[in-house]
């Protein structure tokens, strides 16, 4: 049965949205500055007024007030009481709602604990770190039990090691507590971190809501394309263990070495910024190295597109324009290409 | 002279004019006389009516305040602008005209019901906290706004969507919040109704032990050219107002969230 399901809203940039988020699932919406991804959360949450309709399990709950709502929502910029120390931001909800002393006294232990906030519970917000900050908001958000909870880029202000640490911590508690999230964020690769579906909306239009995977290699409109950075799809004929970890793809006449734990790999994305090329060939093994020809020069305003033949693949890379320049260049030439591997994407079924 | 220096002189010039007008007061400073009025059964009596309506007045400005600063500062609705234009009146309105405007409604038919068979304000206390409540309220309401409106709304949505009510979330998050402009502005009204003339003579008159308030005991000693007797009660009064802005310092210092 789907949980949450958004019919014909309309709100400021969002016109006529539909989309059903399933029971359980953490569904992450992505997409540009302006997109209409914050009022598709508002909607949700009951803290705009809109045209359309909204149902959580089937109720209608366009009447609904958002303290009714129950549903957790954890702000861009956390928004943590000032004046309550961590230990009474968490409990806060639960006191409002009337919870007895004991209940919120046992669910502000578990939580200070799962998060591992314990140390953090009498200080308060102006005392925090970005990190520590985070996941106080976090507990404050499901404290009450809630089944729904949307989170509005909760990872945009850390540095992308303690984000992604975050994400991932965070998508697991989640999964644990089977609450049905929506995550929004600008950031693709983020996304394909924690979401089951990725919806990608643009100027207030859901583009298409599929699978990480899907999404990748089976973009449904330009937009979603352009969107996810017109990534090269690479064909593979051949696929075989090399050792535990280890596989050989075959794509034509390249042959790539990668890092991969399942054994068939049919698809693989290269985004274009994630290839290196060379007028000159580059010392080292051959390994995941290849020679090709340089079949196309387009030249935008501060980066430079070069579309590149190896065999029967063609490779589009993208770099800054004063790399370019450096290199000599030009249509029919010579070019020694390097693939980046640690950011390709596998598309295995 | 220095930029920095210039700035300094100016500032030294103001505190010289203040200063020579208190320390002008000692000229007539007499030790004897400042006991004896001091503890007088007028002064005390006058001093006891100043502070009871100054703090009934307050209590009931920060009453009407509190809730109207937050409707001013976070809804949009018919009339908004008017009354948003209207608190400036006890700014732009001299205090006598304010009393003549209460005594000119008291002798309207509404004015004379609710004089008749509700509260008699003209000439009584019940019209000292009136004409208080009238010139302090606006400005209470101003402080307060200020106040709320550093509150960012988010806390609010935050704090709905953790299952708060409006109410609820006005309590637990907006009021706290703005405790400390509540409070400086309690302490302002305070001091503003303690030293109000204009308004209160007009509307409650002069009667000595009756409703002779502070500051129209010091008129009344002046009118009869007692310079001795007034520079006491000034004193009194600068003693009370100095030590309620004190007080607002003090405050300043304490915790500040927002």
């Amino acid at each position: 049965m789907p949980l949450i399901e958004l019919k014909r809203v309309s709100k400021y940039v969002l016109r006529d949205v539909d989309l059903t988020i399933k029971d359980k699932e953490i569904l992450v919406l992505v997409g540009p500055n302006g997109a209409g991804k914050s009022t598709v959360l508002n909607v949700i949450a009951g803290l705009v007024d809109y045209e359309g309709e909204t149902y959580f399990d089937g109720k209608n709950m366009d009447r609904i007030p958002t303290h009714k709502r129950g549903v957790g929502y954890l702000f861009q910029d956390l928004a943590l009481f000032p004046h309550l120390t961590v230990e009474d931001n968490i409990a806060y909800g639960l006191k409002v709602q009337g919870y007895k002393d004991a209940v919120i006294k046992r669910r502000v232990a578990e939580l200070l604990n799962a998060l591992h906030i314990g140390k953090l519970k009498g200080r308060y917000p102006a005392n925090l770190s970005g990190g520590e900050k985070q996941r106080v908001a976090l507990a404050r958000a499901i404290a009450s039990f809630q089944k729904i909870l949307l989170l509005d880029e909760p990872t945009a202000s850390l540095d992308a090691q303690t984000a992604k640490y975050l994400r991932t911590e965070l998508c697991g508690l989640l999964r644990q507590l089977e609450i049905t999230a929506i995550f929004v964020t600008h950031d693709l690769l983020g996304a394909e971190e924690v979401a089951d579906r990725i919806a990608i909306i643009h100027k207030g239009q859901i583009e298409q809501v599929s699978s990480p995977q899907d999404i990748l290699f089976q973009p449904k409109t330009d937009t979603v394309y352009e969107f996810i950075g017109m990534p090269n799809i690479l064909n593979c004929d051949g696929c075989h263990v090399l050792s535990s970890g280890l596989v050989e793809v075959t794509s034509g006449d390249m042959r790539m070495v990668l890092p991969y734990e399942g054994d068939v790999i049919r698809k693989i994305a290269i985004a274009p910024h994630d290839i290196y090329l060379s007028d000159t060939k580059p010392p080292g093994p051959a390994l995941n190295r290849y020679t090709g020809r340089v079949s196309e020069i387009i030249s935008l305003r501060t980066v430079v597109r070069v579309r590149v033949q190896i065999g029967r693949n063609s490779l589009m890379a993208e770099m800054p324009k004063e790399a370019f320049d450096e290199m000599n260049l030009g249509v029919g030439d010579e070019a020694f290409v390097i693939v980046k591997l640690r950011r390709l994407r596998y598309f295995q079924t | 002279m220095s930029f920095k220096r210039l700035a300094i002189a100016f500032s030294v010039s103001v505190f010289v004019v203040y200063a020579g007008l208190i320390l002008s007061l000692f000229y007539f400073y007499q030790g004897t006389l400042f006991v004896t009025t001091l503890f007088s059964e007028r002064t005390l009596f006058s001093l006891r009516l100043s502070l009871t309506a100054a703090t009934i007045a307050t209590a009931i400005s920060v009453f009407f305040a509190v809730p109207s600063a937050y409707a001013l500062s976070r809804y949009q609705f018919f009339g908004r602008q008017v009354i948003d234009t209207l608190l400036e009146l006890p700014m732009i309105v001299s205090p006598v005209a304010l009393g003549a405007m209460i005594l000119i409604f008291f002798n309207t038919p509404p004015g004379q019901l609710l004089q008749d068979r509700g509260i008699p304000f003209v000439f009584s206390i019940y019209g000292i906290i009136l004409a208080q409540f009238v010139t302090t309220v606006g400005i209470a309401i101003r402080l307060i706004k200020a106040s709320m409106d550093e509150i960012p709304r988010r806390y609010e949505e935050v704090a709905k969507t953790l299952g708060a009510s409006p109410p609820k979330a006005f309590l637990t998050v907006v009021l706290p919040l703005s405790r400390r402009g509540i409070i400086t502005s309690a302490v302002l009204t305070w001091a503003k109704a303690v030293g109000e003339f204009g308004a209160t003579i007009t509307v409650a008159g002069s009667m000595a032990m009756k409703t002779e308030t502070l500051p129209i005991a010091i008129f009344m000693r002046l009118a009869s050219a007692d310079i001795e007797g007034t520079a006491v009660l000034v004193l009194i009064l600068i003693g009370i107002g100095l030590g309620i802005l004190y007080g607002v310092r003090l405050l300043a210092r304490t915790r500040s969230y927002v």
